[in-house]
């Protein structure tokens, strides 16, 4: 059975605390379905920083995909905008916290091979 | 498109002929359509089968409009025994009233029939003329027609129903009606749009039958809108009317973002850019800022919200730039477009902190300015590292994306806009002049920002150090000596491409000339080759590739000679500013208060009237915030520290202005002027303002 591989949320996380862009806060919970099975964790959003457990409080948006959109996002193979204007990707309630989030996520890797780690390399 | 009638709400429009009619082909922009996609390209009313002759449409409101027809085409006869009105309110979808009355002493029976599809195009397709890769399909659902697109996850539909008995089928809606002697029959027709996954959601339109009034979609209606604008009075009319105008279709252009739902920016036009632009919303904004900040204050929110994360080639994106275009359509769903956003704009990323600064003036709303700090500073630091594509120190461009990126990342972005004085074109990347001078500003009102809100007074330094020496080198890389004027960009290798170019206003108004040069751009400016009289036009004639009805090569735009006049009002030419005001406020009254996006530039002694250009956008938001900015102008309205100041210089017709209840951080202030520049018109109440021969008063 297909699954999320947890590292793409940790390193989303662990970007985040690396550059933390503080301006909206708020809990957006990712459903992942895969057939009829769907496995949820919460995305806590505060002053920039994101943390990501199983458990979580009431969210403000619910991000809905399979496993494959939700991979490939995450990843930096699809962009979050487009997957939700292709309903590969559903968003109800506080859609600005995929806004905020997608600013995470990895671009497509550059011809000049700078993607978000390059990135942080010229930074440093 | 002559004849067209359209209505709008946010990013929903309808564009129809004026029986009310829609019959659009793949190529041409008529129909209904929200997010960027065609939810009605068929929507046909018959009586017996016959169409109907419109005998008068009224424009009730940018949202609302009403059309009075009458059975058979204009060259049969007429029965006017019978007519119809159709009165339509746009709002996520449509509300059309349709009525009946029979005028006949005798009872008629007709059949009233609606025909409707859609082909559900991309607005990029409607462009460009492309073909679909999904399929369509049409159901009969619960006495309601339903048709509907899919591609793979992809889904949008329309459905329409009535409140009166009708027969449905897949091609429209039928009535079988009976109307006694002078009594009406009428029917609300339902149009509403669904968009997303798995189950459909449908947003229901927002108008219901007797409803007291229409209202759009917006919490702030037109009348609170303005309410809260600054009143004008002036001994000349045509300005009342323009201002009145601009005000209204402002609010027409408010678009609310997705991601801050309640908030409003200024979308850039109807039909082809209901969307949020970098460049448009920012220059806008400017424009606005001493009649309303929240244009402003939601640009500023919604750009840094959307404000480059990562280094990604398809969408031209880096870290802190500012988005150029962001589109909801099929193309841009399944990345075959990179709008999602798209970030190919190299002026959006200084003019964001341009004008944050300005904003900050006006509205002392401190607290803003310090939740975007580090957006601002992301922006500022993207000018040296990502903008540098010569390794000069200038900003310049060169996309990523050559298959769909945008070439011209400038706002003269058509192909041949960037020319040498004999017509050739230069290579990429290109640093184009005006570029310079936004980054300078952006510097230097960075600098305060960082002194005054941010508290950091090194980063200020830095920033002002960093200026002087942009100023330094930018007066002696850019400047033709032989000219006596600023070229219109550099190439890699550092030739000048020496064009003479309406750039040189722009860069006035950054404040990037040097004092002992802003005479002689001045002087171009307002000579025969760039003054139609009218206003200034975007390539001198006489340079190699001018041309009066050229898009960037010769017409004049309202927007830019709005900041034309800002920048020489900046440098002291007060009475020039006010001759390029009185040109272009005459020429908004040939278009009745609305202009276009550019019109022709010929000698104004030649055609007496302006020639538009076969725009594609109207109301265009840069242009409807063109004579707002012309009011700040020619009233001389600068926010210094808690106060407004106020020095006017108005051309002599407009005899006594006054601008009441302006807002701002001292609350609301008044502002008066009376004419007392000779732009050369003759002081004649109610007649142009202007003069008819160009170039015939000093300058």
């Amino acid at each position: 059975m297909a699954e999320l591989d947890q590292r793409l949320l940790e390193d989303i996380s662990e970007w985040s605390h690396e550059r933390p862009v503080p301006g909206i806060d708020g809990v957006l919970r990712l459903d992942v379905r895969d057939g009829a099975r769907v496995d949820s964790w919460y995305l806590t959003i505060e002053k920039g920083v994101v943390t990501v457990s199983r458990q979580g409080d009431k969210p403000d948006c619910v991000l809905t995909g399979d496993v494959a959109t939700v991979d490939a996002v995450l990843s930096g193979k699809a962009n979050a905008m487009a997957a939700l204007l292709r309903g590969a990707l559903d968003a109800q309630g506080k859609i600005v916290l995929l806004t905020v989030l997608q600013r995470l996520f990895p671009g497509s890797p550059g011809a000049d091979g700078l993607s978000i780690a390059g990135y942080a390399e010229r930074q440093s | 498109m002559s004849g067209d009638v359209k209505i709008l709400d946010g990013n929903t429009f309808v564009v129809s002929d004026d029986s009310g009619d829609i019959e659009a082909s793949l190529t041409d922009p008529t129909g209904l359509f929200s997010f960027d996609t065609r939810f009605l390209s068929k929507w046909v009313l018959t009586i017996d089968g016959q169409r109907l002759n419109p005998l008068s449409v009224d424009d009730l409101q940018y949202f609302e409009t009403r059309f009075f027809l009458v059975p058979g085409t204009g060259t049969v006869y007429i029965d006017a025994k019978l007519s119809v009105i159709r009165q339509r309110a746009v709002g996520a979808g449509f509300h059309e009233e349709v009525t009946v009355l029979n005028h006949d002493a005798k009872a008629v029976d007709l059949v009233v029939r609606i025909e409707a599809a859609s082909d559900f195009a991309d607005l990029f397709e409607v462009k460009d003329d492309l073909q679909k890769k999904g399929e369509y399909y049409t159901r009969v659902d619960d006495g309601r027609l339903v048709v509907g697109y899919r591609r793979e996850t992809y889904v949008r539909e329309t459905w329409v129903s009535a409140t009166e008995a009708c027969s449905v089928d897949e091609g429209g809606l039928t009535f079988v009606v009976h109307v006694e002697p002078h009594e009406q029959w009428s029917t609300d027709l339902h149009v509403a749009i669904g968009r997303g996954p798995g189950g459909m959601s449908s947003s229901e339109p927002k108008y219901e039958r007797h409803a007291k009034k229409a209202r759009p979609n917006m919490e702030l209606s037109l009348e609170k809108w303005l309410d809260d604008a600054p009143s004008l009075d002036c001994d000349w009319d045509p300005l009342k009317r323009t201002y009145h105008r601009s005000l209204v279709d402002l609010a027409a252009l408010r678009f609310s973002p997705l991601s801050l739902p309640g908030h409003y920016l200024p979308a850039a036009g109807l039909p082809w850019f209901m969307t949020m632009f970098g460049r448009d919303s920012i220059f806008t904004s400017l424009q606005a800022l001493p009649f309303t900040s929240e244009l402003a204050r939601t640009t500023l929110m919604a750009l840094g919200l959307w404000q480059g994360s990562r280094r990604d080639d398809f969408r031209d994106e880096d870290p802190g730039r500012i988005l150029h275009e962001l589109r909801f359509g099929e193309m841009t769903a399944f990345e075959e477009r990179p709008h999602s956003p798209y970030y190919g704009s190299v002026d959006a990323t200084p003019l964001y902190v341009v004008l944050l600064d300005e904003y900050e003036r006006w509205t002392g709303d401190a607290k803003l300015v310090r939740s975007l700090e580090r957006q601002a500073r992301a922006a500022l630091a993207w000018i040296d590292d990502y903008a540098d594509l010569q390794g000069n120190g200038y900003i310049a461009y060169q996309r990523r994306n050559e298959k769909t990126g945008l070439e011209n990342q400038c706002w003269k972005d058509s192909w041949d806009s960037i020319s040498y004085r004999d017509g050739r074109l230069p290579g990429f990347p290109r640093a184009t002049c005006e570029l310079q001078g936004y980054a300078y500003d952006a510097k230097v009102r960075g600098a305060r920002l960082a002194r005054l809100v941010w508290k950091d007074p090194a980063f200020a330094d830095r920033l002002e150090t960093e200026a002087a020496e942009l100023k330094r080198r930018f007066n002696r890389d850019f400047w033709v000596e032989d000219g006596q004027y600023y070229a219109i960009a550099l190439e890699p290798d550092g030739s000048k491409v020496d064009a003479l170019a309406s750039n040189n206003g722009h860069l006035l108004w950054s404040g990037i000339v040097d004092k002992s040069k802003a005479k002689a751009v001045a002087r171009h400016l307002m000579s025969p080759a760039m003054y139609s009289g009218w206003g200034v036009r975007t390539l001198a004639d006489g340079q190699g590739r001018y041309n009066p009805i050229g898009y960037h090569v010769g017409t004049i735009w309202p927007f830019d000679n709005s900041f034309i006049a800002w920048g020489l009002r900046r440098y002291g030419f007060k009475e020039e500013a006010a001759r390029i005001a009185a040109g272009i406020l005459d020429a908004a009254e040939f278009f009745e208060g609305r202009l276009p996006e550019a019109f022709g530039g010929y000698e104004r002694e030649l055609t007496k009237y302006p020639v538009q250009y076969p725009t594609s956008c109207s109301p265009q938001a840069w242009s409807t915030g063109a004579p707002l900015l012309f009011l700040r102008t020619m009233l001389g309205l600068e926010p210094i520290g808690e106060h407004l100041i106020v020095d006017p210089a108005l051309p002599h017709g407009i005899g006594r202005l006054e601008l009441l209840d302006i807002p701002g951080r001292w609350g609301r202030m008044d502002a008066f002027g009376r004419g007392r520049v000779d732009v050369g018109g003759r002081p004649r109440r109610g007649g142009q303002l202007g003069v008819l021969k160009p170039g015939s008063k000093k300058a």
